[in-house]
């Protein structure tokens, strides 16, 4: 068994994978397990006394303490492939500090978790402009607080999160902007409260909104980022007045002096390896938009290849979890190791939870669900929309209307080389998609992802060509 | 990208050496090397083909702003990767980009 993803649902299904006897290969490309939710600072940095635990701490005790796991931390998965000496098992490439290796398995988990939706507008390529999700994860894993004076702009309740934590490290916020009006926000922050952990990277919000009121921090709503202006580096955020659709008032516009903004607007799964398998996928824009198909016991359209956790929609640590063990029944079940009686009976309790945390996960996130057309109407003609390849959405527009007939992300791919750098399209997805579908008067779900190849993140071929061949047998 | 690390929380270890683009820099093992360059004054970690500095960006893997190479190693996201005493990392950029 091999298990991408040392997330809530990764270490879930390690832990009832290893209590059932099987081993198990978790490959992950943080250092330590935990995933972005339970990013924990390094081991060598010595705990605090009289701390309580961190979240997840029961979860990756349990996990690390079990002898079947075999932990490929530091390590990139960039492929799922066919064993052709025995189709019962894949073999999965991954890669650590160059050394590439294959990893066999009879069936593979994929739980690669999420990543923070990103969102082109002028300035955004700028050093010091980030995801909250990274500026967090500094704080939060290193201890490092990035920023003079930061700006937290987005839609997200996270923000809310993020922006106690910051002023807890002494941080000096500039300003804290939502786009949707005040209402909304404060309903959804008190239902956050009540109920606590059911999406955990949000968490309580009361607190922080208490902590901003204290300290003096503007807090805005029905506002959006504009742009980020400096020579060379951010030196200035300008922000502007929105509707309750995200329209823009561009007379209602403020610019404020500050070296960091970070944007929350959202999430997106990671679906691309999964995808790159041959997985089917779906639309579903209430979850965080392409999703991985799967059935009751969580296989996907390829019966050897299970998901688990936000790679089935934005879900939060305690879905993920459930999903976790949920995934692991079934794949026990296929390995003949549970009866399918045995299995049901476990799998009950499992579905259960996940069916109540699905339909309250739903309805939040479709509260909170990013205006993909009016973000991506951010970009200007001079706005870089593919980071890695330079391609502006001005380029983008322009091709579209010299090609009337291009109407896929793959299409503009091949003819402009949007989403075809390191980042493999992750990164410009959001916007081209919108642009093109906006373009073409279709739907986000006709304009389809890029397609996913391996390798799904970027690793020097003459590597892989060095490695072939030679197997390491898990 | 302006950056300090927060000093109360965590016991650190003992600090190490390591040499960024030439120069002597000081880090604590562990940590992230993305980390590190921006505690020590590096706003940004590599240039686009025409020339902009790019910063790291997601901190998470995904966005590969912030390459650098590694003992020799390319485009290795420094993100991800923990300081080692004595590592040698280039970034083509330089402390004052």
């Amino acid at each position: 068994m091999a298990i991408v993803g040392a997330g809530p649902a990764g270490l879930a299904a390690a832990v009832m994978l290893a209590r059932h006897g099987i081993d198990v290969s978790v490959v992950d490309e943080q250092e330590r397990p935990g995933g972005q939710i339970y990013r924990r600072p390094p081991a060598s940095f010595g705990p605090v006394a009289g701390r309580e635990p961190a979240a997840g701490s029961r979860l990756i005790e349990a996990a690390e303490a079990a002898d079947e796991v075999n932990w490929l931390q530091g390590t990139t998965a960039w492929g799922v492939f066919y064993d052709e000496e025995d189709p019962d098992r894949l073999i999965l490439g991954t890669v650590d500090l160059g050394r590439v290796r294959q990893v066999r398995a009879r069936r593979l988990l994929l739980a690669p978790g999420a990543y923070d939706l990103p969102v082109a507008f002028p300035g955004w390529t700028l050093p010091g402009v980030m995801a909250v999700g990274g500026l967090q994860a500094f704080l939060k894993a290193q201890r490092l607080l990035v920023g003079r004076r930061i700006a937290l702009i987005g839609a997200h309740p996270l923000l809310l999160v993020v922006a106690g934590q910051l002023l807890s490290a002494g941080a000096d916020l500039g300003l804290v902007a939502f786009a949707q009006k005040r209402p909304s926000v404060v309903e959804l922050a008190r239902r956050f409260g009540a109920r606590r952990g059911a999406i955990a990277r949000a968490g309580d919000v009361i607190g922080p909104l208490r902590l901003l009121r204290e300290r003096g921090v503007p807090l805005r709503f029905g506002t959006s980022i504009v742009a980020a202006e400096g020579a060379g580096v951010v030196e200035r955020v300008i922000v502007g007045a929105v509707d309750a659709a995200w329209e823009r008032d561009r007379s209602a516009e403020l610019s404020m002096e500050v070296d960091t903004v970070a944007l929350g607007y959202g999430f997106v799964p990671s679906t691309e390896l999964a995808r790159q398998a041959g997985c089917a996928y779906r639309w579903n824009p209430a979850a965080g938009g392409w999703v991985v198909a799967h059935d009751a016991w969580m296989a996907t359209s390829d019966t050897r290849i299970f998901v688990a956790g936000e790679i089935t929609g934005i879900s939060g640590a305690e879905q993920s979890k459930e999903e976790g063990t949920l995934a692991a029944v079934g794949i026990l079940r296929d390995l003949g190791r549970l009866s399918n009686s045995e299995a049901i009976r476990l799998a009950r309790r499992v579905r259960r939870s996940v069916s109540r945390l699905e339909s309250f996960n739903r309805a939040l996130e479709a509260q909170f669900a990013p205006n993909l057309y009016a973000l991506a109407d951010l970009a200007s003609d001079a706005t870089i929309v593919c980071r890695c390849e330079e391609v502006t959405a001005g380029a983008l527009r322009a091709t579209l209307e010299l090609h009337p007939h291009l109407g896929t992300l793959d299409a503009v791919k091949l003819l402009i080389r949007v989403g075809m750098g390191p980042c493999q399209g992750r990164f410009c997805q959001p916007a081209v998609a919108a642009i093109v579908a906006r373009a073409r008067g279709s739907s986000l779900n006709e304009v389809g992802p890029f397609a996913a190849r391996a390798p799904v993140k970027p690793i020097r071929m003459r590597l892989v060509a060095a490695a072939l061949g030679a197997a390491d047998d898990e | 990208m302006y950056a300090r690390r927060v000093e109360n929380g965590f016991e650190r270890p003992r600090p190490v050496t390591i040499d960024v683009d030439g120069e002597t820099v000081t880090a604590y093992p562990g940590e992230s090397i993305a980390c590190a360059l921006l505690a020590a004054g590096w706003r940004a970690f590599r240039r686009t083909k025409t020339g902009a500095l790019r910063a790291p960006f997601c901190n998470m893997g995904v966005c590969f702003e912030c390459v650098v190479a590694v003992d020799g190693v390319e485009d290795l996201r420094a993100c991800l990767l923990p300081v080692r005493s004595g590592m040698t990392i280039v970034t083509g950029v330089g402390r004052r980009g």
